[in-house]
């Protein structure tokens, strides 16, 4: 059905938004690297196919004058969502523009800003383009050349949503948000941190969340325990022995 | 032979290098000029403010390995995470490399905390610099304060719905506020904004445990600079001295460079006195009406507002049959002060009357009164001017050189305010040069002079408190020379009330 079927293309669409500008805030810090500026052109190149094929899809079913009234909403309101995430995507694309410009990677004399953050990011890329591992394959200049491909596209991308704004009138005062405030903490995923405040680093914040997300460390302090465990009973049991025998 | 291709190697390289240097910085101020003019909507253009950008500059000066800031690392219980700096370190280095005091070094510093460039890891609701051991850290360049990038409604939701998740709903008032706030202003976007939460949320979660951590100790300095708790100022905020346009993209071509000269050029065609000479004019202006400044000298016979006795205004009203001697004094001051004064005029017409010349000051009194008289008759009074003072064969024809005369000739044709100015200014200068100094060496004058009266002042009653004060409060150029008399005049003062006296014809 045409619902479900946008449904899912603006989830997707929103899932490599919130993962470009993931990408976008390591930009300029020490988790830069030429690895970086490949997965953002690539997450950018896919945010970009979801968003036309999202357009399309929603242009013509708002163009169909036979649909309900509910269905018009709902997809009224979809349309809104998507201009949304539109929104937030040309702005981080301009942004990664601009900081892209003023951190090149090959300029000896510009170093990147020392954030602490030196991890990589190309597990939350995979996620992004929804594949296991990220192959990297581009050339090391790809910093001038990829920004050269960022500016026209930022220009289509303007582009597109002035033409949005223009042919497709939806009001967004008549669309109506299905969740209420709060709803975000009755979800059951496991994107609900239980914060298990082991460190608190500052005042308040951040609890170091402990919970679902990084299962590895706990794992290994499960097997620590378990095997501590095991040491002590093979202990108690040889003790036991020995004072029997003897 | 080796030394040679060394050294030319050796300048290629630093020709290379300083190309490299170069280049980016030329091309992205190219660059961003194509990309955010012909990005822009709507036309405006946003700019980031000089001081953000010179805070960057700085920055990125402390990134340097060789010479830049001193990195710790945090240890928090088992995860460890680099590039932190204590707050001593940050003076350290501003002193040394910007040569300036302690002070400017903390100054410095503190702003580049106040504006979010570096934020604080103990107490990071407390944006200020600490010269001691507190950590520090840099933030991203995507969340630097800037001015081209405001920070907008949608992320602040965004922030907090995150927020809200990680912390199951224990928000801080202000923010549990601003959520329902903001889930009745962007209501039509909400459910984007739990979507966007959860995945943003989730993307952070494919990161290591250390720059999770990071990540969200950055989000909140960032937050608490663009959107501030109650009762903290909003930095960005820079009230009246708010520049007020930050769309003035100045093109700096031949045409701003054109006005840039030609401004510059008719300052220095300015025309400047010296302030030896404009001192010295000042001096003797104080000198010569110093007698006649009733607050340094006191009017006779007394103040009027003081002693409510209206004789000093009686004998100076425009027409007595005896001036008073300051008056007439006054005359010989300046021909404009003469002139000033009705009296002075009639003498001078008189005087002028002997000697054959009285149209001049006729032809004078008339331009006058086209200056500040009434829009609607100035065409007649024009007309009339030129019947009685400037056709040939006028009845009192008036001396002009022919070049004067013809221009005013030329502008009667289309009369308006002004259109004698030349005239009488040719004019003027002829009595002011000529007969005006005869008139003060003429017999006219000196008798006039002599019998100017002089006010007696007011007689001084018995009794002490009675007495009519000449000067209101001591006078400073008295005050040294008579003590004494001070405390008198000082109770007198007191019974005064204001100082204000009235400057008659001086």
């Amino acid at each position: 059905m045409g619902k479900e079927e946008c449904k899912t293309m603006l989830d997707a669409l929103n899932k490599v938004t919130a993962c470009y500008r993931h990408l976008v805030i390591a930009l300029g810090s020490t988790s830069d690297s030429q690895n970086l500026r490949e997965e953002l052109k690539k997450t950018r190149k896919k945010a970009q196919e979801l968003a036309v094929a999202n357009r399309t899809k929603l242009t013509s079913l708002l163009k169909d004058k036979s649909i309900s009234k509910e269905d018009r909403a709902e997809y009224e309101r979809l349309w809104v969502l998507f201009s949304s995430c539109m929104e937030l995507l040309e702005v981080d694309m301009k942004r990664s523009l601009e900081i892209g410009q003023d951190f090149p990677l090959k300029v000896p004399t510009r170093h990147f800003i020392q954030t602490g953050m030196t991890g990589s990011t190309t597990t939350v890329a995979a996620r992004a383009m929804s594949v296991q591992n990220m192959k990297y394959e581009a050339d090391s200049n790809i910093d001038t050349v990829d920004l050269r491909d960022l500016q026209s596209e930022i220009t289509q991308v303007s582009q597109m949503m002035e033409e949005m704004e223009m042919k497709v009138q939806v009001a967004p005062w008549a669309v109506e948000a299905k969740q209420e405030p709060g709803a975000e903490l009755k979800s059951n995923m496991s994107v609900g941190n239980s914060s298990v405040g082991v460190i608190s680093i500052c005042e308040e914040e951040p609890k170091d969340e402990d919970g679902g997300g990084s299962r590895d460390p706990g794992f290994a302090t499960i097997c620590a325990v378990l095997v501590f465990f095991v040491i002590i009973t093979v202990a108690v049991v040889l003790g036991y022995l020995v004072v029997n025998m003897s | 032979m080796p030394t040679a291709v060394h050294s030319s190697l050796l300048a290629r390289s630093r020709y290379h290098s300083a190309f490299a240097l170069c280049r980016p910085v030329v091309r992205s101020r190219v660059a961003r000029n194509m990309t955010i003019n012909s990005l822009a909507k709507g036309g405006w253009n946003r700019e980031q403010m000089t001081c953000f950008r010179k805070m960057e500059k700085v920055i990125v000066a402390m990134q340097d390995p060789d010479m830049g800031m001193k990195m710790r690392n945090q240890r928090l219980l088992i995860t460890v995470i680099p590039h932190a700096m204590t707050g001593r370190d940050i003076i350290d280095w501003l002193i040394q490399k910007y040569s300036i005091c302690e002070e400017e070094a903390l100054h410095i510093g503190g702003m580049l905390v106040k504006y979010g460039y570096i934020y604080p890891l103990k107490e990071p609701r407390s944006l200020v610099l600490r010269p001691d051991e507190s950590p520090y850290r840099f933030q991203t360049p995507y969340f630097w304060t800037s001015t081209r990038w405001p920070a907008s409604e949608l992320d602040y939701a965004i922030y907090l719905a995150k927020k809200n998740i990680r912390k199951q709903g224990e928000l801080m008032e202000y923010e549990k506020e601003r959520y329902s706030i903001l889930h009745k202003r962007i209501n039509h976007t909400w459910d984007f904004v739990v979507m966007q939460a959860r995945e943003q949320l989730r993307a952070s979660k494919q990161r290591r445990k250390a720059d999770r951590i990071v990540l969200e100790c950055q989000e909140q300095a960032y937050w608490l600079i663009n959107r501030p708790p109650p009762g903290v100022a909003n930095v960005l905020d820079m009230g009246l001295e708010r520049p007020n346009s930050f769309s003035s993209w100045i093109t700096l071509n031949s045409d701003y460079y054109k006005r840039e000269i030609d401004t510059s050029r008719r300052a220095l065609g300015r025309n400047r006195v010296k302030s030896s000479i404009c001192l010295e004019s000042f001096v003797k202006f104080s000198e010569q009406y110093l007698y006649h400044d009733p607050i340094m000298q006191g009017c006779l016979p007394s103040n009027p507002w003081i002693s409510d006795d209206t004789a000093h205004w009686t004998m100076n009203a425009e027409s007595v049959p005896t001036p008073t001697r300051l008056r007439v004094e006054c005359w010989s001051f300046s021909f404009m002060s003469l002139l000033n004064d009705v009296m002075g005029r009639r003498e001078f017409m008189t005087y002028l009357e002997k000697e054959f010349s009285a149209e001049n000051l006729c032809f004078w009194q008339a331009c006058e009164d086209i200056r500040h008289g009434e829009s609607s008759r100035i065409v007649e009074k024009v007309e009339e001017i030129y019947k009685n003072f400037l056709a040939p064969g006028a009845a009192r024809w008036v001396n002009i050189d022919s070049k004067t005369m013809d221009k005013t000739l030329e502008g009667i044709r289309r009369p308006h305010r002004f259109v004698m100015d030349d005239a009488q200014l040719h004019i003027y200068f002829l009595m002011k040069k000529d007969s005006y100094p005869r008139y003060l060496k003429s017999d006219l004058y000196k008798n006039m002079l002599a019998k100017a009266i002089v006010p007696q002042e007011t007689k001084k009653s018995v009794f002490p408190f009675m007495r009519r004060q000449r000067h209101a409060s001591p006078s400073p150029a008295q005050a040294t020379a008579h003590p004494a008399e001070e405390e008198g005049q000082a109770k007198g003062a007191k019974k005064a009330g204001t100082n204000s006296s009235v400057h008659s014809n001086a």
